[in-house]
């Protein structure tokens, strides 16, 4: 067995090197394939990331009419604070709101003139714990006796959250495009190498090969070509996303995009394993469909 | 050890290559199959190596009937068998040691085995000094000889020769045939298609001659005006 993969390997390795611009023209394609599989995977992270900070900063405002005490606005809290998937609640009495305004309008209007009494009411503003309860929470606060009016820009959200799905169902279809697209290229990139070793291949059957004895070093050799194309394209979108990541948060900072090592890890990983599973699929499909074919 | 019962083959196109064959081959003998081209001795070697289905009939091999093997079970026949070709088909970016090493590699042999058995090959063969060199810097005979090196080189008990002369020039013929008939001395069951005169008359072998498909004689220590 040891000798068997010995020879796959060698076989492999040499039938890349004897056809050296085949190979290097399907490393070259797996490469295209992979930094635009990459590229498409970190904005698509980056999308999500984007929305979920923008969508998780929506918070609820819940009015209070009527006067209520200290008291009273304590229990509320409480009441509001238990409901599901509220996260953070707080009071604002409607004299602090009132003296807040003041100090930012107050210099431009004449607010005293125009109001006898403090127009604005108790106000809590309740934060949630994931964007898409928003809605629910806000429904469940309404129901709170106390409450009187609930607000929320709801229309952002609904925008954002549909943005978000079209995004996940947009990419899961371009990827798939894409991913069958990558494999059709390596396919027959591959199926080059391995038409230019038919000779060799029948050779095989006739010495009295079996046919995955024949296949090992083809599927090795798309392993290969995939392996090397996705440590390439690794470096490559390494580099290229660490710059723009520099570039990005020198000009805009509070941009949240991703630049945790982890989950960049993990989209570098995907895009090697694609790579290396496209070159080995690639590799089996084009010298089973030949095989086939010398038998008739 | 080999026999065709009533063989037919038609190909696709119409063409009748083989009609109500019968033949029984014997353990170790050496036998020449002959005709002009065209006859049907290409397709009667193919279907002992299953290259071909017969299209009615039965081949039989070591009392296996081919057209009953299974796809995966044809390599364990081929490892039974040694084919040498008129074009030799010899691969052009290997060395002979690597040619010739290929029929065992495939077997999964392990590699002292693979290095023992091709040097006794290619001293047989008389082409140790040259196994570093590459079949184009071969002579036709050389390379028809690193063919045969590696048709017999696991040992097998059969050994089928297509046209194995046909490139090659008559004094060349002759080395390669007297190389073959010392080969069926080593208990190996040999078949040489050919359509040679000179090489089958000086043998004085057995002779199948095929005119049309059809067998027209079979003749003990026969000669190839006899047989036609």
């Amino acid at each position: 067995m040891l000798s068997n993969i010995r020879f796959f390997v060698r076989e492999a390795w040499t039938g890349l090197r004897r056809s050296g611009v085949m190979s290097l023209i399907a490393i070259g394609t797996v490469m295209v394939s992979l930094v635009v599989f990459g590229v498409f995977l970190i904005v698509i992270v980056n999308i999500g990331s984007i929305v979920g900070t923008v969508s998780s900063s929506i918070e609820i405002a819940a009015y209070i009419d009527s006067n209520i005490t200290r008291a009273q606005a304590a229990s509320i809290n409480d009441e509001l604070a238990r409901i599901r998937g509220v996260s953070k609640v707080k009071y604002i009495s409607r004299e602090d709101a009132w003296d807040k305004f003041k100090l930012e309008y107050g210099k431009k209007l004449n607010l005293d003139e125009m109001f006898d009494i403090n127009p604005l009411p108790d106000t809590f503003i309740v934060e949630v714990s994931l964007p898409e309860l928003v809605p629910e929470v806000a429904n469940s606060i309404s129901a709170v006796k106390a409450v009187s009016d609930v607000r929320y820009s709801g229309k952002l959200l609904e925008q954002l959250q549909a943005f978000v799905s079209v995004v996940r169902i947009g990419g899961v279809v371009l990827v798939g495009l894409l991913g069958t697209a990558t494999l059709f290229i390596i396919m027959n990139t591959i199926r080059l190498t391995v038409i230019a070793r038919e000779t060799d291949i029948s050779i095989m059957k006739l010495v009295g090969a079996t046919d995955s004895f024949i296949k090992w070093p083809f599927i090795i050799e798309g392993v290969i070509i995939g392996l090397i194309g996705s440590i390439v394209v690794f470096f490559m979108l390494k580099l290229s996303y660490d710059m723009a990541v520099y570039q990005i948060l020198e000009a805009m900072p509070f941009l949240p995009i991703v630049t945790d090592p982890k989950k960049l890890g993990l989209i570098y990983l995907i895009v090697g394993a694609v790579g290396t599973f496209l070159g080995m699929l690639g590799g089996y499909i084009s010298v089973s469909k030949l095989l086939k074919e010398i038998e008739g | 050890m080999i026999q065709l019962v009533k063989v037919s083959k038609v190909f696709p196109n119409g063409v009748e290559a083989l009609t109500d064959v019968n033949l029984h081959i014997g353990r170790d003998e050496f036998v020449f199959i002959v005709g002009h081209s065209g006859a049907g001795k290409t397709t009667l070697m193919k279907l002992l190596y299953r290259d071909e289905f017969p299209t009615s009939g039965d081949v039989i091999i070591d009392k296996i009937k081919l057209s009953e093997l299974k796809n995966y079970q044809i390599p364990y026949l081929r490892r039974n068998m040694g084919v040498i070709f008129q074009d030799f088909k010899l691969l052009p970016r290997r060395t002979v040691y690597e040619n010739v090493a290929f029929a065992l590699q495939v077997t999964g042999a392990q590699r002292s085995l693979i290095r023992r058995q091709v040097s006794l090959a290619l001293e047989l063969v008389g082409l140790q000094k040259r196994m570093n060199s590459f079949p184009a810097d071969l002579s036709g005979g050389e390379q028809q000889r690193v063919c045969i090196a590696r048709a017999i080189v696991n040992n097998p008990p059969l050994l089928l020769a297509d046209e194995p002369t046909g490139n090659l020039d008559p004094s060349t013929s002759w080395e390669i045939v007297n190389l073959l008939d010392k080969i069926s001395k080593r208990n190996t069951t040999v078949i040489v298609s050919t359509h040679n005169k000179a090489v089958v008359d000086s043998m004085r072998k057995r002779v199948v001659a095929l005119e049309g498909g059809r067998i027209v004689s079979d003749q003990q220590l026969g000669v190839y005006d006899n047989a036609k």
